[in-house]
């Protein structure tokens, strides 16, 4: 089996499991030709959306990935302040933005896509109870974390940290960023080495972190074991 | 392997076992726990351990040469075909309570009969200036994860064990040029990867020189030898040992030898009833892949062993 079939079978078998219904939106950028037709204008953005659409053909009908062009909703593009592509977001039901990933979901980031697709979902998720014990000691918090494909650290905090922003009621956004594919947003912030978490864009976590180091983070001092 | 299976499991019992750690040994305890019909749990701060940072594994037996992520993605295939459930987190604290054990993470306390402790091993530090200001951006522990920024650039492997063999080894696929700065006399590496080393002409071997400090501006620009010469590169990839994860069972009393490895006997048990240790974490002289298995497979069969006496008891 290749490993492009290996991975088509792990989404087979995880997506499979999903009860709940959910539903993401993916920008691209698409043209328009002669005939008006559309077609897209990234290089990338076909072989993305054959890959979600894995995930969605998958899910029994339970995940419903809408792809939308950034150049025929600017309005949205505007309020959500999209200037890349292709970019997934999660947005719950009030509007808001909870996880944006520019960066695919492929190789060992499927597990922790699947993952964040499930808890935002409103399946278990083990943070949640903490998370929403400490909401009142978190201020409105956006994390980004900077990954490559080969590194083997990067999916265990990206599954941390979209659980968090899934358990936070809009209080914690996470943004995940393929560096390899996002080479300026990289080189902005001086990271050679993944993972490379940044909270609101003064604190920053180098290599490996834990669920109580990140939380720590958030907090800003102690926090007390809580069950 | 995450928690989607959660729905599922009920994290409030008390299980037969509870492993810690992510590694290959955690991971092969767990499998065999769980076809002893244990209830079995693992706990672990990062899937997979240390050796999903080795660019090579060639010496797994059956397996000709893998990348370590690969050989974990096995791992975790044949783990999740059981059915066992993995939770990524880090336990803070152990309580004894005589008939089982109580674990405690700032997310959850989890109850089990017995543990098996394959928490592994950390990257030691060089403990020099520049080294923490300049990680992430230019000093790294993991070729694998960094490696892919410095295309044509001069690198340095400090260090001249044979995981500093390989990270050279794999560096030198894309950088310009790769030194590796060792203190002692001759790398201690593997004979066939000592040979590939020297063999390759991308690298270089400095002997006999330790560096004192790391420099640079937004990144790194050049470390300082101890003889105080300035040696200018892009990035420095630190290989230098290893120390065990053991602080977490220093309050139950495990006993542990001078480097901090728990005290194992061939059965993987420690000194205390129901506490069992494997792996990296253990006082094992020889810390590989497969021997870490084949002591949680051990820790596995003494746990049920452990498990089924205090059964009988209740």
């Amino acid at each position: 089996m290749s490993q492009d079939d290996r991975y088509k079978e792990i989404i087979k078998a995880e997506m499979a499991k999903l009860s709940k219904p959910i539903k993401l939106k993916v920008f691209t950028s698409q043209g328009t030709e002669a005939d008006g037709s559309k077609i897209r204008a990234c290089m990338d953005c076909g072989q993305f959306m054959a890959l979600l659409r894995v995930y969605e053909e998958n899910s029994n009908g339970m995940l419903t990935i809408k792809e939308l062009s950034i150049d025929d909703n600017p309005e949205f593009a505007k309020r959500y302040d999209l200037t890349r592509v292709p970019t997934i977001l999660f947005i719950d039901n009030k509007g808001r933005e909870v996880i944006r990933y520019l960066a695919a979901p492929k190789g060992g980031e499927i597990q922790p896509f699947i993952q964040s697709i499930f808890t935002f979902a409103g399946m278990p998720n083990y943070y949640e109870a903490t998370i929403k014990q400490n909401l009142s000691r978190i201020n409105p918090s956006t994390i980004k974390v900077m990954i490559t494909e080969t590194c083997p650290y990067c999916p265990q905090v990206v599954q941390i940290v979209n659980n968090f922003a899934s358990a936070s009621d809009g209080k914690i956004r996470s943004i995940i960023i393929d560096i390899a594919a996002n080479p300026d947003i990289g080189q902005y912030y001086d990271a050679s080495g993944v993972p490379y978490t940044i909270i609101n864009d003064q604190k920053t976590l180098v290599g490996m972190v834990g669920a109580p180091e990140i939380l720590r983070a958030l907090i800003g001092g102690n926090i007390r074991v809580q069950y | 392997m995450f928690n989607i299976d959660l729905e599922n499991v009920d994290l409030e019992k008390t299980f037969d076992l509870i492993v810690l750690g992510g590694g290959p040994t955690a991971i092969g305890c767990a499998i065999y726990a769980a076809r002893f019909a244990m209830d079995v749990l693992v706990v672990g701060k990062t899937f997979g351990g240390l050796i999903t940072t080795t660019h090579l594994v060639e010496n797994y037996p059956a397996i000709t040469s893998i990348s370590g992520q690969g050989l974990m993605e096995m791992f975790r295939d044949h783990m999740n075909s059981l059915n066992i459930p993995y939770i990524s987190d880090e336990i803070r604290s152990i309580d004894n309570l005589g008939d089982h054990f109580e674990l405690n993470s700032f997310f959850q306390k989890f109850k089990a009969k017995s543990i098996v402790i394959a928490t592994g091993s950390e990257r030691k530090k060089l403990r020099i200036p520049g080294e923490d200001d300049f990680a992430g951006r230019g000093v790294s522990y993991c070729a694998t994860c960094d490696g892919p920024f410095y295309k044509d650039k001069v690198v340095a492997v400090i260090g001249g064990s044979d995981s500093a063999a390989k990270e050279a080894l794999f560096l030198a696929q894309s950088v310009k040029k790769v030194y590796i700065i060792y203190r002692g006399k001759e790398i201690r590496a593997e004979p066939i990867n000592k040979q590939r080393v020297y063999s390759n002409e991308k690298i270089e071997i400095i002997y006999s020189t330790n560096i004192k400090e790391i420099k640079g501006d937004n990144s790194v620009k050049s470390v300082i030898f101890d003889n105080g010469e300035e040696f200018v590169l892009d990035g420095v990839f630190i290989e230098i040992g290893s120390i065990p994860n053991s602080d977490l069972v220093k309050p139950v009393g495990v006993r542990m030898n001078d480097k901090g490895e728990i005290i194992i006997n061939r059965k993987s048990e420690t000194n205390i009833p129901g506490i069992f240790a494997a792996g990296d974490v253990a006082d094992s002289p020889f810390k590989q892949a497969i021997t870490g298995v084949s002591e949680g497979v051990i820790a596995a069969y003494s746990a049920f062993d452990y498990v089924k006496e205090i059964n009988i008891e209740y």
